[in-house]
């Protein structure tokens, strides 16, 4: 009479209240009250020096410090798979045969009110996620989460006008790529420089300057939150934009394919 | 308990829905809850808990940081996870994209019966 789904959730519903009761009242597995000893030795050294200057990384953010410095090559070749994954991603879409100029579909946007309040928004949203992204040393935050919070800027003028007015004032494919990839081998720059002066790979502390005019940097951190937004940022815009070509090109692209095989 | 239930739950949505966009779904959902997981572990069930950030920049109150801040490294490793789920799902879904166009639907028997006319389940 109960079908074989409704039986199967009761008997998991049951079973996740049942055993959390259980396990409460028996304390067979208490939730711990100390950090475990690698998780001190990273809170204590994360800004102060406690006499060696190279354990430490000059920055009042613990997971900012070891995303950036104590594990700093994951955070690297992090950053090389999202590209490589982006890479794959445009060339999956892309256009060859048809031209991408000539086709123009008549788009007169959405109405004034919704105009307006993006004019006002995508200024906003540029300056909160530039906020974000610069304070990375600081508070909770940092390169990636201000990069994608920077691609919003450029959907939210993409779906309120349209697309061809992002492109006459300037953000066309080939600056967001180029601006990526710009980043990116300025990030490996900063990984490799303190290398030929005689420290280790992606050294931060006595190599990079900890304040500049008294204002805390952190040393490299801050170079590499900046640009890790910078590239970020202008990979999902370049997703953006590809993404909203429309589907005409494809069957247009597709059909001279057929033709030309047949 | 509650987190072992979700995880069964999305392996039960790859598995069994023939379609690709809510197998892509169910794909996210997975990522998402073990991160979820690996985040709990690093939690102190102490009453005044504060996040691993320096509010105040004085040595003198460095022994009171340590006795209240919460791990800081799980949250490091799920920062890269998080970043690494994401642009695998970023790529698949500009896969199933280009599929449709190709082969007009999303249903992977049918576009089994597409590339292998002749074999039979």
């Amino acid at each position: 009479m109960i079908s074989l789904r409704i039986l199967v959730f009761l008997i998991m519903f049951s079973s996740i209240i049942f055993s959390s009761i259980i396990l409460t009242i028996l304390d067979i597995f208490p939730p711990q009250k100390d950090v475990r000893p690698l998780g001190k030795y990273y809170l204590n050294y994360s800004y102060f020096e406690h006499g060696n200057i190279t354990r430490t990384a000059k920055s009042p953010e613990a997971v900012t410090a070891i995303v950036w410095d104590y594990r700093g090559l994951d955070t690297l070749f992090e950053t090389t798979v999202f590209f490589l994954a982006v890479m794959g991603g445009l060339t999956l879409f892309r256009v060859e045969k048809a031209d991408l100029s000539k086709t123009r579909i008549k788009y007169i946007g959405m109405t004034m009110i919704v105009k307006q309040a993006t004019k006002i928004l995508a200024v906003l949203i540029i300056a909160v996620s530039a906020s974000i992204a610069l304070h990375g040393h600081l508070t909770p935050g940092g390169g990636f989460q201000g990069g994608t919070a920077l691609a919003i800027a450029p959907l939210l003028v993409l779906a309120a006008y349209s697309k061809y007015i992002l492109e006459e004032h300037g953000l066309t494919y080939l600056k967001a790529i180029l601006i990526r990839s710009i980043s990116l081998s300025m990030i490996w720059i900063v990984v490799l420089m303190p290398a030929l002066n005689g420290y280790n790979l992606m050294q931060n502390q006595p190599f990079y300057p900890g304040e500049i005019f008294n204002q805390l940097i952190s040393g490299s951190l801050f170079f590499y939150n900046l640009l890790e937004y910078l590239a970020i940022g202008m990979g999902f815009t370049a997703v953006f934009l590809y993404l909203s070509i429309p589907e005409k090109i494809y069957l247009e692209e597709l059909r001279s394919i057929e033709s030309e095989k047949g | 308990m509650n987190i072992t239930m979700v995880l069964i739950l999305s392996i039960y949505g790859i598995v069994r829905k023939p379609n690709l966009v809510k197998k892509l779904i169910a794909l996210t959902i997975l990522g998402d809850t073990a991160n979820m997981f690996v985040i709990f572990i690093g939690y102190r069930l102490i009453y005044p808990v504060i996040p691993p950030v320096l509010p105040i920049i004085d040595q003198n109150r460095l022994i009171e940081f340590l006795e209240q801040a919460v791990d800081p490294l799980p949250q490091a490793l799920v920062l890269t996870a998080v970043v690494i789920g994401l642009a695998v799902n970023c790529l698949i879904a500009f896969a199933i994209i280009q599929m449709y166009r190709l082969y007009g639907t999303v249903d992977v028997r049918k576009i089994f019966e597409k590339v292998f006319p002749e074999e039979r389940v």
